[in-house]
């Protein structure tokens, strides 16, 4: 899960963009990836309007692999205007239970 | 960047396997509606052997290949080595099938008959390589490419005994007698092909569809060894001395097998993150229950042939019956409203997500013809089953009954998924 530095200056636009990936879901679960702990975090370069947003997926073959890291894409693009987003996938740490947040526990009705 | 890309060539080859094997059921129910008193005799009759053929081949076969080509790249994690040997495979399955079943029906054991399987044997073969030059481009072994390659290779093995029947019609090839063989032929392709290729293919679905955290497969390694040592020895012994009581020994080898593996879905299934299960799962979980009903009639079929008591030949139609169109058959019909819908889901809407609001995959198919089918197929197993026993002619007709509605509705669901139209709910 992606933590958030106050000293940085775009820590601000980081965290929106945390909040907005949570319209992103995954088709399976239903539930939203960052709530799924796959966003590990996002680096923006301000000046050239260019996000990189790194990520897993539950699995490194994952079916829906493709379809979550255009929704990704998407849904950076779409809703930062002049904004061009690429996602990073990483394998380490590797996603586990124990990432999924509270609130994506209690969404599974754990 | 990793995961499996969708191309167009790979969906047309999936969806064309997925329908096929669709219409071959619906083919099936029917064949099955003309031959309800073949059902209360012996199993080697020209339309039971159609039947089998049918259900095996037509329908088990062609949904397992269409469905290998989409998921043996996520089991094994690489991409298919090539669609045009699967282009190539299809075009010799189909005429090699029709070819093959409409000779069983008419029982004329001559060129065609023997043209068919040959077919069939090349499309296999060709399958085979196409799944081995997939595995080769991974580093890694799992166990379950060893159930998914040991299976391919027992495919083609009972395909090549089949062939040898087949000709054994005309030519005498075989000292023994065809029936012999026809228990070697129906093992290798029931225990060697579809018990290994599922365990391998599901013991990598199930815990991924149900989010399950039980990552351990050493349950899966005894569960591979087991089985395939008991069919080795199977194979092995009843061709040397028939059924004994070794018999009874390697059913209790290879059930301890199954029972590993069952362990292993019971484990996944106790652990999951997803608590609700869906209907299509629902229909996968019955699947098993009817695989163990179908293992339980075993002791009886050895304990009834070794006191030359004719019964035996009921109790293995029973067998047959439960492992072709209970197991099987529940497991296709739940599993394809997992896999096919995301399949589908993928070429429409993965432009598409994160700009739009989208229906899920599961939103794809029509929740109350999957209700409806799950209930005829229910109404099949709790009449067709007992009336074979019982040979009672009314509950077989109800069970067949319920069967062509099942293959119905089961064909309308797919056309419902593969026909969608795509749409949006507004911009996210």
């Amino acid at each position: 899960m992606a933590s958030f530095d106050i000293t940085d200056p775009n820590s601000f636009l980081k965290e929106q963009m945390m909040e907005t990936l949570r319209l992103v879901m995954d088709p399976e679960l239903h539930i939203n990836i960052i709530d799924l702990g796959l966003v590990y975090g996002i680096e923006i370069e301000a000046p050239k309007k260019r996000v990189k947003v790194e990520m897993t997926l539950s699995s490194s073959y994952c079916p829906m692999g493709e379809s979550i890291v255009s929704a990704v894409k998407n849904c950076i693009e779409g809703h930062y205007e002049g904004y061009e987003a690429t996602v990073d996938l990483v394998w380490e740490p590797v996603w586990s239970y124990d990432s999924i947040t509270d609130e994506g526990k209690r969404l599974l009705g754990l | 960047m990793s995961g499996i890309k969708q191309s167009p060539g790979l969906y047309k080859i999936v969806v064309t396997h997925y329908v096929a094997a669709a219409f071959c059921f619906l083919v099936l129910s029917v064949m099955m509606l003309f031959s309800v008193k073949a059902f209360t005799g012996h199993y080697f009759h020209p339309q039971i052997l159609a039947i089998t053929h049918m259900a095996a081949l037509g329908w088990g076969t062609m949904i397992i290949l269409g469905a290998s080509y989409q998921l043996i790249p996520v089991v094994l994690e690489t991409e298919l080595y090539s669609e045009k040997l699967a282009w190539i495979s299809f075009a010799l399955f189909v005429p090699g099938l029709i070819t093959l079943v409409y000779s069983f029906w008419v029982f004329v054991p001559g060129i065609h008959m023997q043209c068919g399987a040959i077919l069939l044997l090349l499309a296999v073969l060709v399958f085979t390589v196409n799944v081995y030059l997939t595995a080769k481009k991974k580093k890694q072994e799992t166990i379950q490419e060893d159930f998914i390659f040991s299976a391919c290779i027992c495919l083609c093995l009972t395909v090549a005994l089949g062939v040898a029947l087949v000709f054994n019609f005309t030519v005498s090839i075989f000292p023994q007698d065809q029936l012999h063989f026809l228990k070697l032929h129906a093992h290798m392709g029931l225990i060697g092909w579809f018990l290994l290729m599922l365990i391998g293919v599901s013991s990598k679905l199930v815990p991924m569809f149900l989010v399950s955290s039980y990552q351990n497969t050493k349950l899966l390694t005894y569960s591979y060894y087991l089985i395939v040592g008991a069919l080795l020895y199977f194979l092995v012994d009843s061709y040397l001395y028939g059924l004994s009581l070794r018999t009874y020994l390697i059913f209790a080898i290879g059930a301890a097998g199954l029972t590993c593996y069952f362990i292993f879905i019971l484990k996944c299934l106790r652990s999951r993150l997803r608590k609700h299960i869906d209907l299509p799962m629902m229909n996968s979980f019955l699947s098993f229950i009817l695989l163990k009903i179908a293992t339980l009639t075993v002791p009886f079929i050895i304990y009834f042939h070794l006191k030359n008591n004719p019964v035996t030949i009921r109790f293995s139609m029973i067998y047959g019956e439960f492992m072709l169109m209970g197991w099987i058959t529940a497991l296709i019909l739940g599993q394809t409203f997992k896999t096919l819908p995301f399949i589908v889901w993928v070429k429409h809407y993965e432009h598409l997500t994160g700009k739009f609001k989208t229906p899920m995959p599961a939103d794809l198919f029509a929740d109350n013809l999957l209700k409806a089918q799950t209930v005829s197929y229910l109404i099949f197993c709790l009449t067709f089953m007992p009336g074979c026993y019982l040979l009672f002619l009314p509950l077989i007709y109800i069970g067949i009954a319920a069967l062509m509605v099942t293959a119905m509705l089961y064909l309308s669901n797919i056309f419902i998924v593969l026909f969608h139209k795509t749409i949006t709910y507004g911009k996210l």
